[in-house]
């Protein structure tokens, strides 16, 4: 990937204040987020880490505007959350490229839903490709990439529209683990430079830390916030931090405060 | 050795040069009765002398142009009644059940009863195979549009994507790959509507010449206007198949 020196949108703040939600299932109603307080800074790397079930996507799409809250507030970027906001990147855990475009036309694909097709759009296409280090497989289509190269696709089209906030959830977890430690690096790289308020939604505590200013810990059934964890590894960050006392005791600090919420739960 | 030329295209020609080898060698040595089953030479005969007569011809194109017509009428209307069921719940709930019971009913049978309202024209055949044809389509058409992925859905809506964008550039194009499998088959279905329907009643085309010489006990030539026919629908499907491969570029995907 190239420098990252194309125009930025700074991040903006986000805050959530007593926040649950339950679903209405056939079986009865089943909460899956209790009293969610948070308070992220303009530019900040959150991760979200926990079991499954702990309610992590759903406060991703809460954040999105995707999903609706039974109780509290939530403001983003000083707004109430709204889905289709352009000041929004989504990541997914697939890539969700649409196969009918090439590997150009999907990046573009949040200007033309937007309307915002002009004659800058082609060379801000460009920059982005060129961002994530795709600008030779322009004209491809996306079958004819890696996994990892589709995901590389889908981050350039969620930095489309130069957001402030970045919402990726697991956008690794289909790599194997060789091309997923690479992309986590890139993007903390990323995401410090071009300096987006990102939130991560993860099931890999090392890939929480290597990339994160910060790593909430949630419990699950309901999900409830068990750890709020600093990761204080210096930035920028790189491949060989994983194997450092300091990574490693951070790592632990998110395993206890993770393991503590399942042992009582055992009990 | 199963990717090979000769595996892929010259073991199938050799199983049809062996099959109609011992179909000729049965008839000529009286194995076979050629009033019932004529000889691949005798058929290959009728059909040289059939080429050669004007009735034929008239005959060809009055079928291919049922079939085509009949699709042309029935994909538009499948398109358009499958569009309207993946995408409008109330209106699923209020038809998609009549499809499915209609789809399961016998529709060849219908061709008496198209003879009486349309004539022996060519109407009463466009409408069998437009019928006939109309179901694979529909029903494809909802699958292909219900296949369409629940995260990509939830991608546009994070784009703020509006009901009609999300339909021409999500769930048409998604939907495409499956609802074209039903425009294939419903090729092949309209060629069957169209000479069912001229079985039935008709004063020309394929079907009615089939059966004319069926009559005459001309059975040789009725058996080479069936091949013929077959040839007919081999060359329909892979016109359509290009057409598919020009549309649906991704399909390999």
């Amino acid at each position: 990937m190239s420098t990252f020196s194309i125009a930025s949108t700074t991040g903006e703040t986000i805050r959530l204040a007593g926040v649950s939600k339950t679903y209405e299932t056939a079986s009865g109603p089943l909460p899956v987020l209790r009293d969610i307080n948070l308070q992220v800074e303009a530019g900040e790397f959150i991760s979200f880490v926990g079991p499954s079930g702990c309610g992590k996507s759903t406060l991703l799409k809460i954040i999105a505007g995707l999903v609706s809250y039974d109780t509290g507030t939530v403001e983003v970027g000083d707004q109430k959350p709204k889905a289709g906001r352009e000041d929004i990147g989504f990541m997914l855990q697939q890539s969700v490229l649409m196969p009918w475009l090439d590997v150009s036309k999907n990046v573009e694909l949040p200007f033309v839903i937007a309307r915002r097709q002009d004659v800058s759009t082609s060379r801000r296409v460009e920059e982005l490709l060129d961002l994530v280090g795709l600008s030779s497989v322009a004209s491809l289509n996306p079958w004819e990439l890696s996994g990892g190269m589709q995901q590389r696709v889908a981050l350039a089209r969620a930095l489309a529209l130069d957001p402030g906030i970045m919402l990726m959830d697991e956008p690794f977890s289909a790599l194997d683990e060789f091309k997923r430690e690479y992309l986590n690096i890139e993007v903390a790289q990323m995401a410090d430079q071009l300096g987006k308020t990102t939130l991560l939604v993860t099931h890999s505590i090392g890939e929480a830390v290597l990339m994160s200013d910060r790593i909430i810990a949630l419990g699950a059934n309901p999900g409830r916030t068990v750890g709020d964890i600093a990761v204080d590894l210096e930035r920028p960050r790189r491949a060989d931090m994983i194997g450092t006392d300091q990574y490693q005791q951070i790592c632990n600090e998110v395993r206890a405060a993770l393991a503590s919420d399942l042992a009582g739960e055992m009990l | 050795m199963t990717n090979s030329v000769f595996y892929r295209i010259g073991l199938p020609v050799l199983v049809g040069v062996v099959l109609v080898a011992t179909w000729q060698l049965m008839s000529n040595f009286g194995m076979i009765n050629e009033i019932m089953i004529p000889s691949p030479a005798a058929i290959v005969v009728g059909f040289s002398e059939l080429v050669t007569r004007g009735y034929f011809w008239d005959s060809t194109w009055v079928t291919l142009q049922e079939t085509l017509y009949g699709f042309a009428i029935g994909v538009t209307l499948g398109l358009i009644i499958g569009a309207l069921t993946g995408t409008f719940q109330t209106f699923r709930t209020a038809f998609y059940p009549f499809v499915i019971a209609f789809q399961n009913t016998p529709r060849v049978a219908l061709a008496p009863i198209f003879l009486t309202w349309f004539g022996f024209g060519i109407t009463s055949k466009v409408v069998m195979a437009a019928v006939i044809c109309f179901f694979p389509v529909v029903i494809n058409t909802v699958a292909g549009m219900a296949s369409v992925d629940d995260n990509a859905k939830m991608l546009f809506r994070t784009m703020g994507a509006s009901k009609s964008q999300t339909f021409f550039r999500l769930t048409l194009p998604g939907a495409s790959a499956i609802a074209f499998a039903g425009v294939k088959t419903a090729l092949t279905l309209a060629l069957l509507g169209a000479i069912v329907a001229e079985f039935v009643g008709g004063s020309v085309g394929l079907g009615v010449l089939i059966k004319e010489l069926n009559f005459q006990l001309e059975v040789a030539k009725a058996f080479s206007v069936v091949l013929f026919l077959a040839v007919i629908g081999l060359v329909l499907y892979g016109l359509i198949e290009l057409l598919e491969r020009y549309l649906i570029t991704w399909k390999q995907d």
